[in-house]
């Protein structure tokens, strides 16, 4: 985090619904290339509105979002998706389109892009996404949840944001998946240098992905900061009813036998045994 | 504040003494008035009949706001379409001549009797709907004995296009976060976009039905088509009876109707020709 | 403790797949019992689940192999209703499940499907609405109630048909921490005081672990595991095998028992975990 200018700057940021409910409260966040975030709290802690707002589908009340110095406020939404892409939870609410090319087309068409650009983002996106030729031209509803979710982050992916918000990516997901579609935007994160945000009620992802959590609860931020130092700070997710995950749990509950109330993962767990048990 | 079909009601209100089969009767018999009243002052009356009934019911009046423009342009478009396409007659009076228009009295006139034909109505359904939920129009299905399907079937509609609402909002956004915008699209342009929410909309539903179907089957609802040998018993409707003054205002109303009906083909009262207002304003004008 | 469900050599293939959904499963589940099914998305556990409630073959279509008893009678012997009598599901989209426009009408749709009657249907309802904390939720549409409240809603629904046996299919995979927490606090509730047969497949491990008298696994539509909760675990090797990641104190555990720093049984509990860690310090 040595970059002066952050990618993403949200300074005091309000955000009322129309039917007056008050779903963000005075928010400052700054976001900058290359970060892997979560964005944890329960269900109506503001983490899904303030994600719709980083890419311009909901407008502040008051307060600023800036995504590299454009103002979303006064920013066309077509500018601003190409910044900053989402993919929502469920991917049967996103797939509108007929077959997987027209899918994934959908977005850089929307943007005005020459039929040739088109096609080369649409071999990109779903190349990186591993979804392969012979899909093409399968109608979405068809393909199972995985290669769903895939087509559906492939179709953001075509519009070529630096910042990727995904929003629940593993829930209804076996183990199994769910590491592979969390090891899938760790590689987008750390080869293709995109920011990655998600948003999950899945402590043992975030212990596992993120370097950076921000906890939210009722609509305000309670925390900010490296991943083990929010986990090591249990009264404060207790506030919001968060548990970390159970191995941080279990260090914390050894903190007198010197391990680190810190610990995200069963190898730093394993690693801090044998450093005690060699003292 | 109890959230209603449209707008809100605060939790202590005398409308929830009301039972729901008067307050659908009630809107259906009374939107039927404005037919047979032509002459703007009665229609007025009613809907000012109609203003008191919400505020006595307490009916939250700041989101009835938003008419305010739909009475506004409905008026304008009544207007136009009759002063600008009416049409004439040799028997017509001119009043004025604006713009290359013609403008004749008869079509102000009917104008006007249209307008306030249409208002009160209108006014009749937001004032049923405003004190309504969706539970009360049930309630009042099933008091007059409607088949069990019926209703059944009735929630199940409200209930699912509950559902596709909440999902058409989130699938617009994921078109937006696409790049999707329609400002300063034309309307055919965004009509055929529509058919673009129509595809999830239909596989969402599609995808629901079958927990949808296992979850009734799950709560014992046998999927024959033929009537259950099983006596129902309607719990719900335990909650609301049916009081001597619930029996009064059902009286009042059909005896309302009954006397204005007599009024309209006894006596030729509410007539345009009757109309006071009316009147005096082909006074004012000619 | 009397063998209430019974599958005998039990298979089905739903029409039109290639594969049977499930393979010649021999399963036992004792009256009164905790159970946990686990594995992979695409197992077969979801078939599982319909089968021993009539969902299948009622509700589908299919080839079926074998026994599926219930209390002593094939699942098809039942007439309409009647198994759903005594094997209540939840399922777990709350949204879908939902299909009222209150709560209380969604609470009293099972009694009137029965045939109870007003006075049977009033005691019921407050049992239950008691029993799952919806009191004051009565009255509301389902667009005021969140998907946790829903869930609950659709356990009550179930609960108030008072079932012998209660199936509940990942019931808490749409929902956020408090409300599974919630769920499996009513779940919990209904272990201790109403002693239900309780059948529940679930992801997430940390919160059905506690409660769980046994545990079942199922893998490539073959059920491959079957025990007591602690023995259950003990065969780590083949759980992360069939692609399970049980929590973190077992797994790490399961590493100091590799690295031989202890032979004993691993904890499957935070509890239990911390207190071994300690007792290996001395």
């Amino acid at each position: 985090m040595t970059n002066i200018n952050p990618y993403i700057q949200v300074n005091k940021l309000d955000f009322t619904y129309p039917d007056g409910t008050k779903a963000l409260d005075d928010i400052n966040v700054l976001i900058q290339i290359g970060e892997f975030i979560a964005l944890i709290g329960q269900n109506g802690s503001g983490k899904t509105t303030l994600s719709k707002c980083l890419n311009g589908l909901y407008k502040p009340t008051s307060g600023e979002v800036l995504v590299e110095s454009l103002n979303s406020k006064n920013t066309p939404i077509v500018q601003m998706v190409r910044r900053v892409g989402y993919v929502f939870q469920n991917p049967d609410h996103q797939l509108f389109n007929n077959n997987c090319w027209d899918e994934i087309a959908y977005g850089p068409r929307n943007i005005q892009l020459s039929e040739e650009e088109v096609k080369i983002r649409v071999d990109e996106a779903a190349h990186v996404v591993g979804l392969p030729e012979i899909f093409y031209e399968e109608h979405p509803f068809f393909l199972s949840k995985g290669l769903r979710q895939r087509v559906a982050i492939a179709s953001i992916l075509a519009l070529r944001p630096q910042v990727i918000i995904v929003d629940e990516p593993t829930t209804g997901q076996d183990s199994r998946q769910s590491i592979e579609i969390m090891e899938f935007l760790k590689d987008l994160n750390e080869k293709h240098g995109h920011t990655i945000i998600i948003i999950t009620h899945d402590m043992y992802i975030v212990a596992q992905y993120a370097r950076r959590v921000i906890l939210m609860s009722e609509g305000r931020i309670l925390a900010d900061g490296l991943t083990s130092d929010v986990f090591s700070q249990p009264d404060v997710l207790q506030k919001t009813f968060l548990e970390p995950p159970q191995i941080t749990q279990l260090a914390q509950s050894a903190q007198n036998l010197g391990f680190n109330p810190g610990t995200l993962t069963v190898d730093e767990m394993v690693n801090q045994f044998d450093a005690l048990k060699i003292k | 504040m109890n959230k209603t079909l449209l707008g809100y009601v605060p939790t202590q209100s005398p409308i929830y003494m009301i039972h729901p089969f008067v307050k659908l009767f009630f809107m259906l018999i009374v939107s039927l008035f404005p037919m047979f009243v032509a002459a703007p002052e009665w229609n007025m009356l009613l809907m000012l009949i109609l203003i008191l009934f919400m505020w006595i019911s307490r009916v939250d009046m700041r989101t009835l706001k938003i008419y305010v423009p739909v009475a506004v342009s409905m008026g304008s478009i009544i207007i136009i379409s009759y002063v600008i396409i009416g049409g004439t007659h040799p028997e017509f009076q001119l009043i004025a001549h604006f713009l290359g228009i013609n403008v004749y009295w008869e079509r102000v006139r009917d104008a006007i009797v249209v307008y306030f034909r249409i208002l009160p109505m209108i006014f009749t359904m937001v004032f049923f709907l405003s004190t309504s939920r969706e539970r009360d129009v049930i309630v009042a299905m099933r008091t007059i004995r409607l088949p069990f399907v019926v209703t059944y079937v009735f929630a199940m509609a409200l209930r699912s296009a509950g559902m596709v609402l909440e999902d058409f909002q989130i699938v617009r956004q994921a078109e937006q976060a696409r790049g999707f915008d329609t400002a300063g699209k034309s309307p055919v342009y965004k009509l055929r976009k529509y058919v673009n929410y129509m595809i999830p909309l239909f596989a969402l539903s599609l995808r629901r039905s079958e927990e949808f179907t296992n979850a009734l089957v799950a709560r014992g609802y046998a999927f024959t088509g033929e009537v259950s040998k099983v006596k129902r018993a309607d719990y719900v409707l335990t909650h609301y009876s049916f009081k001597y003054y619930d029996a009064i205002f059902t009286a009042l109303i059909s005896l309302t109707f009954i006397a204005l009906l007599i009024l309209r083909y006894g006596y030729q009262y509410f007539s345009v020709d009757e109309s006071v207002l009316i009147n005096w304003l082909r006074n004012f004008f000619l | 403790m009397s063998v209430i469900i019974e599958l005998k050599d039990y298979s089905w293939k739903y029409l039109n797949t290639q594969q049977p959904a499930l393979d010649k499963i021999n399963l036992q589940i004792e009256e009164g019992m905790f159970i946990g099914i686990i594995g992979p998305n695409g197992s077969g556990k979801t078939t599982l689940a319909y089968s021993m409630n009539g969902l299948i073959p009622g509700q589908y279509n299919g080839i079926k192999n074998g026994e599926v008893v219930v209390y002593g009678r094939e699942v098809e012997q039942y007439g309409h209703g009647q198994l759903q009598k005594i094997a209540g599901m939840v399922f777990s989209d709350p949204e879908a499940q939902f299909t009222a426009m209150t709560v209380e009408d969604e609470l009293v749709f099972g009694l009137e499907n029965l045939g109870m009657s007003i006075p049977e249907i009033r005691e019921r309802l407050e049992w239950v609405t008691e029993l799952t904390g919806l009191e004051k939720m009565l009255l509301k549409p389902p667009y005021e109630l969140s998907g946790g409240q829903k869930q609950r809603v659709a356990l009550a629904a179930v609960l108030a048909m008072t079932p012998k046996i209660l199936i509940l299919d990942e019931p808490t995979t749409m929902l956020d921490p408090v409300s599974r927490r919630r769920v499996f606090d009513v779940l919990a509730k209904l272990k201790n005081e109403q002693h239900n047969t309780i059948i529940v497949i679930e992801h997430n491990l940390e919160n059905l672990i506690p409660l769980a008298d046994r545990m079942i696994l199922l893998s490539n539509n073959k059920l491959i595991l079957e025990d007591e909760t602690h023995q259950f675990f003990q065969n780590m090797e083949l759980l992360t095998k069939v692609g399970i990641y049980p929590p973190g104190a077992l797994r790490f555990f399961y590493e100091l028992k590799k690295a031989g720093y202890t032979s004993n049984t691993l904890p499957v509990t935070l509890p239990e975990a911390s207190k071994q860690l300690k007792q290996l310090f001395g």
